[in-house]
């Protein structure tokens, strides 16, 4: 029996040890795969790519700097968008090699938090302002950066770089412009502000995305409390959900809820209502002459990076207007509004779209109030 | 003998004490201890148990997902229990095609299916804009609508635990009551089903774990007409700012309360009573041809529950992976979405080749822990069985998005490093969670099959100098083969199509089918991740097939050897 019981015991440490080695084997192998692929493709790229390298590095030790970084392992980035392109981008440019971690700001926030006694990570760059601000709160993050590419920041992202310069924006998209279907409404009964969507005639036809879940939907609560006051903000969204209003878990269902019939107006983030629009959609976009709340993504380093001065080239590259019109250009995840000048926007952007922020330190220090209100009140 | 057991006990604990419980309790931990810093040890934080009565959105998630459990787990087990009676004992058309579809639906990650049913009932949908079928939107956004749709999406486990079970049947014992009189109906309400009430209790139990924890359905379906579940909620907290792991700690020990009380139920109502009656007296489950009303009401019951449960949200899913649309009411045929998914370089097929490799390693791996996880429980003594019983329920209903981050807690520990064990940021690391998630599932199938065959069996065999492993070849193995080929199937099946825990855990370039498909769908691409569902479940339900196929050759030789005798 007891002899029986382990070689059962032995097979299974056997069949773990060789999942573990089959499973690295693999990753190594597609790893390598990967990097020959890479090669072979961007053998005409190589040169350019080193002379570009070898350039950087020149000017720098010109300026008086240390010697351009050596790269021991890729700089791991944290991210919600963008991860098919941004790592051969940075390579093209730098010579550096980027891995990626991809998910929705939530799971990112959580992976991070979850990792905080031993971060795997080096940049993290999210649209979730307020929840990188509090890892700063928390000292999880590298301070006093200074990229160079920073003197080309607009007033708008000025402003919302901390005094501690823990972060900079990269661009910033409307967390909530209004949608509504074009077949229910014409322009003379459509919504035009935040405040129609109270009114009686679109009771149980608005839906919204949850501050708790959607990274984007929570800048918009966050603006709502900071403009109008947690009272006011609280009062706003009681005669909202007393008005019907549907709270999905993210913009996706959202689309598909607008999309599909279920409401017929919706406070969703810009880059979605676009695409719906784009998608034959019979569905029209109202900017709110006000301003619509912004959704700020941000690039941050990890206090406990073992590869700070690439980390910084990457921050650096993110704010560089070559990168962020390349990233504008790129397709539906391109609109939103750069954060560095020089930098032509979407052609069918509203040239008088507007965008507003809460204040970063309300935001921050009242997200897990403010969170908690939104989901006991969508309970009730 | 008892030492052997309670070191094969001790071993088996160990295993599910470092695969299932410590990452959990380092979660539930958080409640005393945020950020697992001893130095903020407060056992004052205990207080937030109690905010269940105090937070609108608790308490309403706890009663939503106790009901919605319960409502679901007692519809399941009525339709499992009569689906899996028909299929055993008699040989219709759609026999097969009901496995099949119970196979399919199992695999399928609830989310997918949810998808499927809100692409088939929303305002627009297909049900209104192409069958003009109205209300069905009104249907679905309500509590009836969701328990439907949850019945659907979970009796498969059910099914095919209890139909593996029913393949032996104790044809002595029914013969006497036949002679006494008694009816088929009466045999089988009065010898039968008693019999297998472990296995209908395990069967139940795998519904209402897998009901109480799913999050898929929850964030698709109950989260749009505001019925918060506790997985939603736990999602919620854990992905709140700042993120509140102990909001996750508590709710996850609400789910675990359910299970303790679901478990303590179950043993209350079987008490000490014996059930395994297999001997002599035993005989292989033969499937004969219904006759006349009987064969047309199995044919049109199978025949049109086949096509709601199976075809409405798997084909609405296939109808949308022809659309470059947001909605079937605006739906123009495109081939451009397979095109994309079958570029052999494509992203797609490197997903499926990690999530294929990760589910077979957990398959195998999970086979040989679940067998041995259900020996102990079945035929051992040993003091801590209980407990490991609900070390592993309490593994199948708590979010599987819980368990990855308390993987990530324990695998990432800086002093794992030189030992060469930090498993954080490797593919092991998810066949680890992989494991972890298909034993439950294996054992409890496993454990409804052993329940019917008797100990003295085994111990006859051992009086006769057999050895364990012997034992085991060829008495146990043979015995419980259809609950195995289940057992396997449903763990690589399952690891596949696992989320939860791959989005939490998953490695740097190292995407899974399952989060590839959620990417294109939070991506807006809604009929490219519909085209990688079809393709990537297609690949599996093939090699699903091939395998059974496979693991039931020398068993169909069996029985053909059998039938010609």
């Amino acid at each position: 029996m007891k002899r029986s019981m382990l070689c059962v015991t032995a097979l299974m440490a056997a069949m773990a040890l060789s999942a573990c080695s089959q499973s690295a084997a693999e990753t190594e192998a597609a790893t390598t795969a990967a990097t020959e692929a890479a090669t072979a493709a961007e053998t005409e790229a190589a040169a350019e790519t080193e002379a570009a390298a070898e350039t950087e590095a020149a000017e720098a030790s010109a300026d008086g700097e240390s010697e351009a970084p050596v790269q021991t392992e890729p700089l791991l980035v944290y991210l919600n968008d963008f991860d098919a392109v941004i790592p051969d981008m940075f390579k093209e440019a730098t010579g550096y090699e980027v891995e990626v971690v991809v998910g929705n700001g939530a799971e990112t926030m959580s992976r991070i938090e979850a990792e905080s006694s031993n971060p795997q990570w080096d940049v993290v760059w999210i649209d979730s302002m307020y929840d990188v601000y509090n890892l700063d709160l928390d000292g999880q993050l590298l301070t006093g950066l200074e990229p160079e590419n920073a003197s080309g920041l607009t007033d708008f992202a000025k402003a919302l770089v901390p005094e501690d310069k823990c972060f900079y924006p990269t661009g910033a998209h409307a967390a909530g412009v209004i949608v509504y279907r074009t077949d229910v409404y014409d322009e003379t009964t459509a919504p035009r502000t935040f405040e129609e969507l109270t009114d009686e005639r679109f009771k149980d036809q608005v839906g919204m995305a949850d501050p708790g879940v959607a990274a984007p939907a929570y800048p918009l609560a966050a603006y709502f409390m900071d403009t109008m006051g947690m009272e006011g903000g609280q009062e706003y969204f009681t005669t909202m959900f007393e008005n019907g209003l549907k709270v999905y878990p993210k913009n996706p269902q959202v689309v598909q809820a607008l999309a599909g019939g279920e409401i017929s107006a919706a406070i969703m983030q810009e880059s979605n209502a676009y695409e719906m629009v784009h998608s034959g959609e019979p569905v029209a976009i109202v900017w709110p002459e006000d301003g619509a709340p912004a959704s700020t993504r941000v690039a941050a380093i990890c206090a406990q990076t073992d590869q700070p001065e690439i980390a910084k080239l990457f921050v650096n590259f993110l704010l560089d207007p070559e990168t962020q019109q390349e990233l504008i250009n790129l397709g539906d995840e391109g609109y939103f509004e750069p954060s560095v000048e020089g930098v032509t926007m979407k052609e069918d952007r509203d040239p008088n779209a507007k965008l507003v922020a809460a204040d970063i330190v309300f935001g921050a220090e009242n997200e897990g109030d403010i969170k908690a209100w939104f989901a006991d009140m969508s309970a009730m | 003998m008892k030492n052997r057991e309670n070191i094969g006990g001790s071993g088996i604990l160990l295993i599910l004490i470092i695969l299932v419980l410590l990452p959990l309790v380092t979660v539930l931990f958080q409640v005393v201890c945020p950020g697992l810093e001893l130095s903020e040890f407060d056992l004052g934080n205990l207080a937030l148990v109690l905010d269940v009565f105090k937070r609108p959105l608790w308490e309403k998630a706890f009663i939503n997902s106790a009901t919605l459990s319960l409502a679901t787990t007692a519809i399941g087990i009525i339709l499992a229990g009569l689906l899996a009676n028909l299929r055993v004992n008699y040989e219709f058309p759609f026999g097969k095609l009901l496995d099949i579809v119970s196979w399919i639906l199992m695999i399928i990650p609830s989310f997918i299916l949810a998808q499927g049913w809100v692409y088939f009932a929303s305002g627009n949908g297909i049900a209104k804009a192409w069958l003009g079928i109205s209300g069905m939107n009104d249907f679905l956004f309500s509590f009836p609508g969701l328990v439907t749709v949850m019945v659907l999406c979970k009796y498969p486990m059910a099914y095919v635990a209890i139909k593996a079970a029913l393949e032996w049947y104790p044809a002595e014992l029914v013969h006497a009551a036949r002679m006494n009189g008694a009816s088929p109906v009466r045999a089988w309400l009065d010898v039968q089903f008693p019999l297998c009430l472990p296995t209908y209790f395990s069967a139940a139990m795998l519904i209402f774990m897998d009901t109480v924890g799913d999050y898929g359905m929850s964030s698709t379906i109950t989260a749009v007409y505001s019925f918060p579940t506790l997985p939603y909620t736990i999602y919620s907290a854990i992905c709140s700012s700042p993120v509140r792991f102990d909001m996750a700690g508590v709710l996850s020990l609400y789910l675990v309360v359910m299970i303790v009380i679901a478990m303590i139920l179950q043993h209350y109502v079987m008490g000490r009573k014996r059930f395994d009656y297999l001997g002599n007296g035993t005989m292989r489950t033969m499937a004969r041809k219904p006759r006349g009303l009987l064969s047309a009401f199995i044919n049109v019951f199978t025949g049109l529950f086949c096509l709601v449960a199976l075809g409405v949200p798997v084909g609405s899913n296939f109808i949308m992976s022809f659309s470059d649309s947001f909605s079937i009411e605006r739906f123009e045929f495109t081939l451009e979405n397979y095109k994309r998914v079958l570029q052999p370089d494509g992203e797609l097929i490197v997903g499926i080749q990690h999530s294929l490799s990760l589910a077979v390693i957990a398959a195998l791996i999970g086979i040989v822990l679940g067998f041995a996880v259900a020996y102990i429980l079945t035929y051992s003594d040993f003091k801590l069985k209980r407990f490991i019983d609900t070390i592993t329920l309490i593994a199948m209903a708590v979010p599987g998005v819980v368990l990855g981050i308390g993987y990530i807690f324990v695998w990432n520990q800086k002093w794992l490093q030189p030992l060469g064990l930090n498993l954080y940021g490797k593919p092991s690391i998810l066949v680890l969670a992989a494991v972890a998630s298909a034993v439950p599932l294996i054992n409890r199938v496993l454990v409804g099959g052993m329940a019917k065959v008797p100990k003295e069996l085994l111990t006859a065999s051992q009086v006769q100098g057999a050895s364990f492993v012997h034992r085991i070849r060829t008495i146990l193995l043979p015995l419980l083969h259809n609950s195995m080929v289940s057992g396997v199937l449903a763990a690589f099946g399952g690891s596949v199509f696992n989320l939860a825990i791959t989005t939490i855990l998953y490695p740097p370039n190292y995407s899974t089918l399952p989060v590839y498909i959620s990417d294109s769908y939070n991506d807006l691409n809604f009929g490219y991740a519909a085209a990688a569902t079809i393709v990537g479940g297609a690949c599996i339900v093939t090699i699903m097939l091939i395998l059974e196929f496979v693991l039931n050759i020398g068993n169909r030789k069996r029985n053909e050897y059998a039938a010609n005798t």
